[in-house]
């Protein structure tokens, strides 16, 4: 299939590739650049894996066209920590024991920093529902609530 | 309480890092340079002959490297279906290609001729004489023929006696049962203790039922998946997502005939199992077979689709159970006749079904299991396999009898639970478990006693029982010229374990747990490790890891010795520093002044070792709390409060030990509520995540969690395993409080609203 010259700016770096228009986001991320901190769970949209931030909203990357980011900034759980430094909800996942196998943490972490950039103060409850598009099955979702609740106040108290 | 530093504490986990900025490598993060990608192709049919097989369309597409059918299985063990498919979506052959989208079309382009045949998907209709048979005619025979075909084997042996009557009396007794000619076994399984026709006979009540559970999908989030590299050599190298890699390692050998020690398995981070993570012809022999084939290495991944067509999920089940009690609450009989959905193949957990006896005195009990065939893919393990099902049933028809004597339904339990010493139905006497400590804990925590509930609301309760497995496993531990301490295993991590036996290591030779660094081997290099399912995880590797550590801490005290001039006697390790306790002024050397003197007198690092083979495990009780409301007009029923306690043994790490509580729970939820494979004539219809829908956080409040700890004599600092428990009586909990809002039992699973909504209404609301 014809390659298409695609300029995608991901983590602040950008990239010119020649990439298929058949290609899913998440299929460039995790093949052409190798970032494969962003997962496949789905395929279909439904479990929030492959969740990365574009241009301020999170979305699910396997259900993007590649070509079609061009032009747009894309942040992927690999671009969270700043200097070495864990972004507050990475530190809470930590903390609280917000994970298990690991699998569909990345795509939790970028999903909540979005809600969190968008707006922290939220309640629990809001929390639930507004993470209701990504699955964990190993935690039961009790440490990944208390997770995110840790981080919307740390990143309240430092707003 | 306790004197430890490291053990029994909230400690992060090792992989802390890696797991949240997205570095640790899972399976299809692994790309080793020339890598092909590989496809399975499936059967587009439940059950059907295979005419023809043409590869020759898919090989003409550009980027194809190869396929492979059973033609390519030089050891002749069946990989690939040939003659005859049993499922939908049982593999056929695998493609290779340069790309996944070309692996895809080319997958499309083999072309299948098919012969259709009857399908059956019920386990009820499958074992009837009119059913189709997946496996040639054999049958057996239900409880009573067994029954009466054993006395006339017995009768016909005695040579010196004229049977002939009696014989012909019971030759006319098996024509009774007509019914009772089961066709499409794939296994049976038999159990009995005292004479339940005696027990409910001296029954004040006796209820009878019948319960239906669902196969459900395990669902860890990463799909199967492995990477191949076959070298000219013969040597094989497998990346592999799997619980067990010493098994993948023999699984693989052992189908290819190649020798064990020409397999090197690299586990790669796991994205959850659940149980359902061991398979062996999956993804990794296709892909090992494509590699040979090309001399590249090759990735097989499936999508969720596949995952769901051809993963090996938990079997569903019909059990026909029946109790009887008196009237002041003691329980005299339980029988069960279940009949369990093996899918193509055997394997569903039957022997299970006696878990239906639960943790209660029942001196007469009867058990009888089958394992039926019917049109699907073959099931695996998940979470306690087959105890979920059984004390489904077991703990609803408990529950159901307290009712009907009027009696509290914690109280019931309590009254009929066994203790120490007490015999255990069909299996032995029962050591000391906190069965009543985990009730009474979960019913305080919860507020039973004092509970309230508005109209449509209702509280349930029930517990289940597991007990952790074993198996060998071994432990390497290094003190190096630093001070830090290396741990070198071969087990994979299951949610936390590496951090469980890293603090115990930690602990042993009293340096801080920051110093502490493990790393898992590959079967090449690692000492050999039972797989990690079944629990036994931190009660083997923990027992493990603690006999190295003890070892290490030995041969530390012998070099402080030497190096000290002192009496190993006079010598105490603490604080990562070996002290003379004798000594004044004080005395002492660190651990890294030790590493360094023996590197230089040994030749290398202080090491220490541990192996383990096998201690006897102890039982454990996981105990839950529901409160609910059922909207009468929909049928949804919606979680208030859910409390989950647990019998622990010791809590390593009381954070992962909440993470395992707070998880199965929440999958008991799912499998009582809301997950269901379903099936028709044409295979599984609901293969995605918008028809099998798993629990979001939108689903449910927050679990609360409640760590009882009774000591396990053998297992590490008294842990026992506490990964399965969880999930074993949430479904009973879930039903159990359903009725008490609405006083309807749905003994079919899951609890979808509709049929709520149909049973109120045939109750007249």
């Amino acid at each position: 299939m014809a390659k298409l010259p695609v300029t995608l700016t991901v983590n602040g770096d950008e990239y010119d590739l020649l990439i298929e228009p058949r290609k899913t986001l998440l299929a460039v991320l995790r093949d052409t650049l190798g970032l494969t901190g962003t997962k496949e769970g789905c395929s279909t949209g439904d479990c929030g894996a492959c969740t990365v931030i574009v241009d301020g909203r999170a979305v699910t990357s396997c259900m993007v066209l590649g070509v079609t980011a061009a032009g747009k900034a894309i942040t992927t759980v690999e671009g969270l920590a700043v200097d070495g430094e864990l972004h507050p909800v990475q530190q809470a996942f930590i903390d609280t024991g917000g994970y298990q196998c690991g699998f569909c943490t990345p795509g939790f972490i970028v999903a909540s920093k979005a809600l969190l950039d968008e707006n922290p103060n939220r309640t629990e409850e809001e929390f639930r529902h507004a993470l209701g598009g990504n699955i964990c099955r190993c935690t039961g979702y009790t440490k990944i609530l208390e997770a995110v609740m840790q981080a919307a106040e740390e990143v309240q108290a430092t707003a | 309480m306790s004197d430890y530093t490291v053990v029994g504490q909230k400690v992060p986990r090792v992989d802390a890092i890696e797991k949240v900025t997205g570095t640790a490598q899972y399976g299809a993060d692994v790309h080793p340079a020339g890598m092909l990608y590989g496809k399975i192709v499936r059967s587009k049919h439940a059950h059907a002959n295979i005419l023809s097989i043409d590869t020759s369309e898919a090989e003409k597409l550009p980027g194809v490297r190869a396929i492979v059918t059973q033609a390519d299985v030089q050891s002749g063990r069946r990989v690939f279906a040939t003659d005859k498919v049993l499922y939908l979506g049982e593999p056929l052959a695998a493609v290779a290609a340069t790309d996944a989208d070309i692996a895809e079309e080319a997958a499309e382009l083999v072309h299948i001729e098919y012969e259709v045949l009857p399908v059956v998907q019920d386990v009820m209709e499958a074992i009837k004489p009119s059913a189709p048979r997946l496996h040639g005619d054999a049958t057996k025979d239900g409880p009573n023929r067994r029954g009466i075909a054993a006395q006339i084997r017995k009768l016909s042996r005695d040579k010196e006696t004229d049977h002939g009557d009696e014989l012909r009396a019971l030759e006319a007794a098996l024509e009774k049962y007509p019914d009772e000619v089961y066709y499409n076994i794939s296994a049976e399984s038999h159990s009995e203790a005292g004479d339940v026709e005696q027990g409910f006979a001296d029954s004040d009540i006796v209820v009878e039922d019948t319960y239906v559970i669902p196969r459900v999908h395990q669902t860890y989030m990463e799909p199967h998946v492995s990477v191949a590299s076959a070298d000219s050599s013969g040597k094989v190298t497998v990346w592999a997502s799997t619980q067990g890699p010493f098994a993948i390692r023999s699984g693989i050998a052992g189908t290819l005939g190649i020798p064990l020690t020409q397999v090197n398995v690299i586990g790669t981070t796991m994205g959850g199992g659940f149980g359902g993570r061991f398979g062996v012809i999956i993804t990794h022999v296709p892909a090992v077979l494509l590699s040979q084939k090309t001399g590249r290495p090759v990735r097989v991944q499936m999508t969720r689709e596949e995952e769901f067509l051809d993963g090996r999920p938990a079997p569903g089940c019909v059990i026909k159970l029946k109790t009887g009690a008196t009237n002041d609450g003691r329980i005299l009989a339980r029988q069960a006749l279940a009949f369990w959905d093996s899918g193509s193949v055997s394997g569903a957990s039957i022997g299970s079904t006696i878990r239906v006896r639960g943790v209660y005195k029942i001196p007469n009990l009867k058990v009888d299991a089958y394992g039926v065939h019917t049109n699907k893919s073959g099931t695996a393990a998940y979470r306690a396999p087959g105890a979920p099902q059984a004390i489904f049933a077991g703990e609803s028809q408990l529950d159901e009898i307290a009712r009907r004597i009027g009696m509290d339904t914690v109280e019931f339990r309590l009254k009929n639970m066994r203790e120490e010493g007490d015999e255990v139905p069909a299996g032995g006497s029962e050591p000391r478990v906190g069965y009543k400590e985990t009730l009474q804990a979960v019913a305080d925590a919860a507020g039973w006693w004092g509970r309230e509930k508005d109209e449509n609301q209702g509280w349930g309760v029930a517990v289940g029982d597991w007990t952790n497995g074993c198996g060998p496993g071994g432990v390497y531990v290094s003190v190096h010229e630093d001070g830090s301490v290396r741990i070198f295993h071969g087990s994979m991590d299951i949610t936390g374990t590496d951090t469980s036996i890293s603090q115990i290591i930690a602990e042993i030779l009293t340096v801080p747990y920051e110093n502490v660094t493990i790393t898992r081997g590959d079967t090449d290099s690692a000492p050999y490790s039972t797989g990690s399912g079944g629990s036994v995880v931190t009660f083997t590797m923990g027992n493990t890891a603690k006999l190295a550590a003890e070892d290490t801490h030995r041969r530390i005290l012998e070099l402080a010795s030497e190096r000290l001039n002192a009496n190993v006697d006079n010598l105490e390790l603490r604080e990562g520093a070996v002290h003379i306790i004798t000594a004044d002024p004080p005395k002492s050397i660190s651990l890294g002044e030790l590493a360094a003197y023996s590197l230089s007198t040994t030749g290398g690092p202080i090491v220490g070792k541990g192996s383990f083979a096998r201690q006897p495990s102890t039982p454990a009780l996981a105990a839950q709390i529901a409160k609910v409301e059922v909207d009468p007009g929909t049928g949804r029923t919606r979680v208030l409060k859910l409390v989950a306690s647990q019998d622990v043994g010791f809590a390593i790490n009381p954070m992962t030990v909440e993470g395992q509580i707070e998880g199965g729970t929440v999958q008991g939820y799912a499998w009582a509520m809301m997950e269901e494979m379903q099936y028709n004539e044409a295979g599984n219809v609901n293969p995605g995540f918008v028809d099998y829908r798993v629990p979001t956080s939108a689903d449910l409040p927050t679990v609360e969690s409640v760590i009882v700890e009774v000591p396990a004599p053998n297992g590490p600092y008294g842990a026992k395993g506490v990964g399965e428990p969880p999930i074993t009586p949430t479904l009973a909990t879930m039903a159990n409080a359903v009725c008490d809002a609405v006083g309807i039992r749905v003994n079919e699973l899951p609890i979808k609203p509709e049929k709520v909504v149909n049973a109120l209404r045939s109750n007249g609301h």
